[in-house]
């Protein structure tokens, strides 16, 4: 599986950046030449400020699976609460819910979470708390990610829920006297763990995806790049027309690796796990 | 009602030849590098105006025979060898665009469960006048016409060509497939397994349209099922085929009131019979053979009570009777009279 | 086609588009600050009249709820956006209106291509399906479905800007340029078309390809399919009458849902070559914090996704005889 491959080799970068390269560069910390071409001692180059480029890179992986990671837990949760609930539950409630569920489904939810970010940013302030070593500003980032972005989640686990709802241990559970709450999480919750796994793989490769192009239209923190936000500043310094592929390539590649890899993961993953989807009809 | 065409020949016809005739055919599949046998010898022949009934259990090649008569076989399939005789013209040697030819203006499918066997965004008529259009050559509205007589002819009101399938039940979607299968006035018309996806009522609708069909059109046709209640009311003749090979084919009346072969006198005896005294159902012990491995000989010998050592290793020779049964079974060797040459054992399994 | 069917679509469709008017409403009002500090923000002497002014002007000392909601709405619905941040004077609808045509142009071209391209080897990988051209195709769609749009564009700027300098790499036309008639102006307009229309198509196309793809070979494997062989119809006739036919539908579910995320790549593309579209506007507006733009172009957006979905559900109906009754 080239996918696990690919993955595992940036779970370790992302893991463990200062035990590889050092503690990332900044401004006061470089050392190299301004926007280098790769030499001697900078495998990868240098960026505007002299930073090396594999430093950053190696550090913008942590900083991008991390978020990544983050979203797609906030994703995920919201997702299968909604899902789960408007399933299980029914009624008037499913019916409200599914019509907030494809509402979002609908919008432009990147737009969305373009104004929002800022929104919430200014509304937070700008303390310097760190949640797993990212800062706040990109918490937000988290956050609107994740409420912009739980409704396909929330479509299948109802799916499914809908489906188990109907078999037998559950109506032997409400015979039995069990509560609503009980049932959801000993009953279902754990048959649709496949699903939220399998889910979850993908969700993580779009968060990604969508965190980078958050930061590159500026919404990143430049005190911690994130790939996105690498290619931000390689932009807005022209790195492309001025011939510097080292400043953008290696974050790019890094970005299409990872969600590469975790699209192949999560499609083997749903083939597998997913039970709707085995032989024909 | 308007012929499109008189029932003319094929150009090649060969004259005085038989409407098709069917010899040693043998048609294998490639699975997973073995090569399973599914039709492995079958031969047969059907006349002008006859309605022959092909039975037996699932898998014994019964509908890969029909398929392979216009080779409608999947890629990994293959008529290794033998001769599929239409007008005396053989099919099998003809290259896969000369054959095409010879689809439904020649020989027609009516498929079972025509639930998907109908394009779901087109109507109706549009796809009994598919044919007519691709394969006639007449022109769109002309097509549509005979299409509206055609549902007549089934029975369904001409306006409802207007109808996609989903907007039709069961048994009418059924009617239309075999308009549909009439379009070009087919030779002969094969039906798989035509009734089996439909409630009882419905059945017999349907076997009286296709007795109908047959005396007033003068259609050959050829009836695969399990069934066997549906052979003997609309076939004239019957073959009962196993594991790929012809047990015993004969006219209705005769296999099946005075059955010769052990496999034909179970599988009448495993049907329910609402006449006959309460009994349990006869169970034929056993299962099919595994068809990339068939047994030398016989291949019902493992599960035939009369099994000789003989059926364990010849093939049964084919041995055609007086009344016009074919058999395939060693109890009747080459010159029998119609009677078996070994009365059953008695009840405690010992050969007299 | 059914008239509820319409009916009910549109029904659906409006009720989005109130929503979206609602939210936002309420962003509006969640601005950090008060609303009029925001507004008022960069302008200098703000005296506390002034404020008091602006909050009558703005209608804020009214309640929320109903009034400044009803306000709200009436206001958006006939047209008014309010005013321009960062454009002084300008109103919402002026700046918008400048910008739209070129993204029309962009993404109107891109999606046409894309799905175009992406159908036809789509259909084509399904039909020849295991062949190594199959094998390629898939492959290159995938990683092109991974990859994002922006850095496609940063690419083709890196070879045709720098390198390879055949095709401008910067805005719509080359500025300051005199036209000496209508065809210089198309060609200027052409050659800067070329490298963006290229990234956003490539965008896309691998979407396209892999849905088509395996809803070709799904399609091939229906039992229709298998009566038309019957029939003696030649494979061309199959594939175009039979098969594709029933092969769209998905996709074109597909191309609808696709249209909010083709959204977020449209943005960036624009930024990476400078193209005077909404992206780019966006993207000012955003560094100004030019609320009222962005949420004008959030509600633009947005109506139009909507409506690009209403337009494909109708058309799904068209397509598909099962979902009219």
């Amino acid at each position: 599986m080239v996918g696990l491959a690919i993955l595992t080799f940036f779970a370790i970068l992302a893991a463990i950046p200062e035990v590889l390269v050092g503690p990332l560069q900044t401004a006061v910390t470089s050392i190299g030449p301004r926007l280098s071409p790769p030499i001697d001692g900078f495998p990868l180059g240098t960026d505007e400020l002299g930073r090396d480029i594999v430093n950053l890179t190696v550090h913008g992986a942590r900083i991008s699976m991390t978020i990544g990671l983050l979203a797609t837990v906030v994703t995920v949760a919201i997702g299968v609460l909604v899902g789960i609930v408007s399933g299980f539950v029914g009624g008037r409630i499913d019916a409200v819910l599914m019509r907030i569920t494809d509402f979002f489904l609908v919008i432009p939810t990147f737009v969305l979470a373009l104004i929002l970010t800022p929104i919430i940013r200014d509304v937070v302030g700008s303390a310097t708390t760190e949640v797993f070593g990212i800062r706040m500003t990109l918490i937000v980032i988290v956050v609107v990610i994740g409420i912009t972005s739980w409704s396909s989640t929330a479509r299948i686990i109802r799916s499914q829920t809908l489906s188990i709802k109907e078999r037998a241990f559950v109506d032997r559970a409400r015979v039995v006297g069990a509560g609503p709450g009980y049932i959801m999480r000993v009953h279902i919750l754990p048959n649709v763990i496949n699903l939220i796994v399998a889910n979850a793989v993908l969700v993580f490769a779009g968060a990604v995806l969508t965190e980078t192009t958050l930061s590159f239209v500026g919404l990143g923190d430049p005190f911690q790049p994130s790939w996105g936000q690498l290619l931000e500043a390689a932009r807005s310094v022209g790195a492309p027309g001025l011939g510097a592929w080292w400043y953008f390539v290696p974050p790019g590649l890094g970005i299409i690796l990872v969600v590469f890899a975790f699209t192949l993961f999560g499609s083997a993953l749903d083939d597998l796990l997913n039970p709707r989807r085995g032989g024909r009809r | 009602m308007t012929a499109v065409r008189d029932r003319e020949l094929p150009r090649q016809a060969v004259p005085g030849a038989p409407l098709l005739e069917v010899t040693d055919l043998r048609t294998y599949f490639s699975l997973d590098g073995a090569t399973v046998r599914a039709v492995d010898g079958v031969s047969f022949r059907l006349e002008q105006g006859e309605a022959l009934g092909i039975a037996g259990e699932s898998g014994c090649g019964k509908t890969t025979t029909a398929l392979s008569l216009v080779r409608l076989l999947p890629p990994n399939a293959r008529i290794e060898e033998g001769s599929v005789r239409l007008y005396g013209i053989d099919l099998v040697e003809k290259s896969p665009n000369a054959l095409r030819r010879y689809r439904w203006r020649e020989i027609s499918i009516v498929f079972q469960g025509a639930m998907n066997a109908l394009n779901p965004v087109n109507t109706v008529g549009d796809q009994i006048a598919e044919p007519i259009i691709e394969r006639l050559g007449l022109d769109r509205k002309a097509a549509l016409q005979r299409a509206g007589e055609l549902l007549e002819l089934v029975g369904i009101p001409r306006k409802r060509a207007d109808a996609f399938p989903h907007e039709l039940s069961g048994g009418m979607r059924q009617r239309a497939m075999i308009a549909m299968a009439l379009a070009c006035d087919p030779a002969i018309v094969i039906g798989d397994e035509p009734t089996t996806a439909l409630d009882v009522m419905v059945q017999a609708q349907i076997l009286e349209l296709l007795e109908r069909l047959r005396r007033d059109l003068g259609l050959s046709l050829i009836l695969i099922t399990h069934d066997l209640s549906v052979i003997a009311e609309t076939c004239d003749r019957v073959m009962v085929m196993y594991a790929g090979r012809v047990a015993e084919e004969g006219p209705v009346g005769e296999v099946f009131a005075r059955p010769k072969h052990p496999y034909t006198q179970k599988l009448l005896a495993a049907f329910p019979n609402i006449h006959a005294d309460r009994r349990t159902l006869e169970v034929i012990p056993g299962s099919p053979p595994d068809l990339r491995d068939p047994p030398p000989g016989c291949r019902f010998a493992p599960r035939c009570q009369f099994a000789m050592d003989v059926c364990r290793t010849d093939v049964p020779p084919e041995v055609t009777f007086g009344d016009g049964v074919r058999v395939a079974c060693h109890l009747y060797p080459q010159g029998s009279d119609g009677v078996p040459i070994t009365t059953p054992p008695d009840a405690n399994g010992t050969p007299p | 086609m059914g008239g509820s069917f319409v009916a009910r679509r549109l029904g659906q469709a409006a009720i989005t588009i109130v929503a979206i008017i609602l939210i936002n409403f309420v962003l509006f009002r969640l601005m950090p600050g008060s609303p009029e500090r925001v507004i008022l923000r960069g302008t200098p002497n703000v005296t506390p009249e002034r404020i008091e002014a602006l909050r009558e002007r703005w209608g804020l000392n009214d309640p929320v709820f109903p009034d400044q909601l009803v306000a709200y709405i009436t206001s958006t619905l006939t047209g008014d956006l309010g005013y321009s941040f960062i454009a002084r004077g300008q109103t919402v609808v002026d700046v918008l209106a400048q910008r739209i045509w070129p993204t029309i142009l962009l993404f109107g071209l891109g999606e046409m291509v894309a799905i175009a391209l992406g159908l036809a080897l789509g259909a084509y990988s399904g039909w020849r399906r295991g062949g190594p051209i199959d094998y390629l195709g898939n492959s290159v769609s995938l990683i092109l479905y991974s990859t994002p749009y922006f850095l496609l564009g940063m690419g083709f700027l890196l070879v045709f800007a720098s390198s390879i300098k055949w095709l401008p790499t910067f805005g719509m036309l080359t500025a300051g340029r005199v036209y000496g008639s209508p065809f210089e102006f198309l060609a200027d307009l052409g050659a800067h078309l070329v490298l963006p229309l290229a990234t956003v198509s490539l965008g896309l196309v691998g979407q396209y390809a892999i849905v088509m793809r395996s809803s070709i070979i799904e399609t091939l494997s229906e039992d229709y399919v298998n009566t038309a062989r019957a029939m003696g119809l030649s494979e061309g006739r199959i594939l175009r009458h039979h098969a594709l036919p029933n092969a769209l539908l998905p996709t074109v579910t597909l191309i609808a849902i696709n249209l909010g995320y083709v959204i977020a790549g449209a943005i960036t593309v624009e930024v990476v070559f400078n193209w005077p579209g909404l992206g780019t506007l966006t993207v000012q507006a955003l560094t100004a914090r030019d609320y009222p733009v962005l949420q004008g172009v959030f509600l633009l957006l947005s109506v139009a996704v909507v409506l690009a979905n209403l337009v494909a559900d109708l058309v799904y109906g068209v397509l598909d005889p099962r979902v009219r009754t």
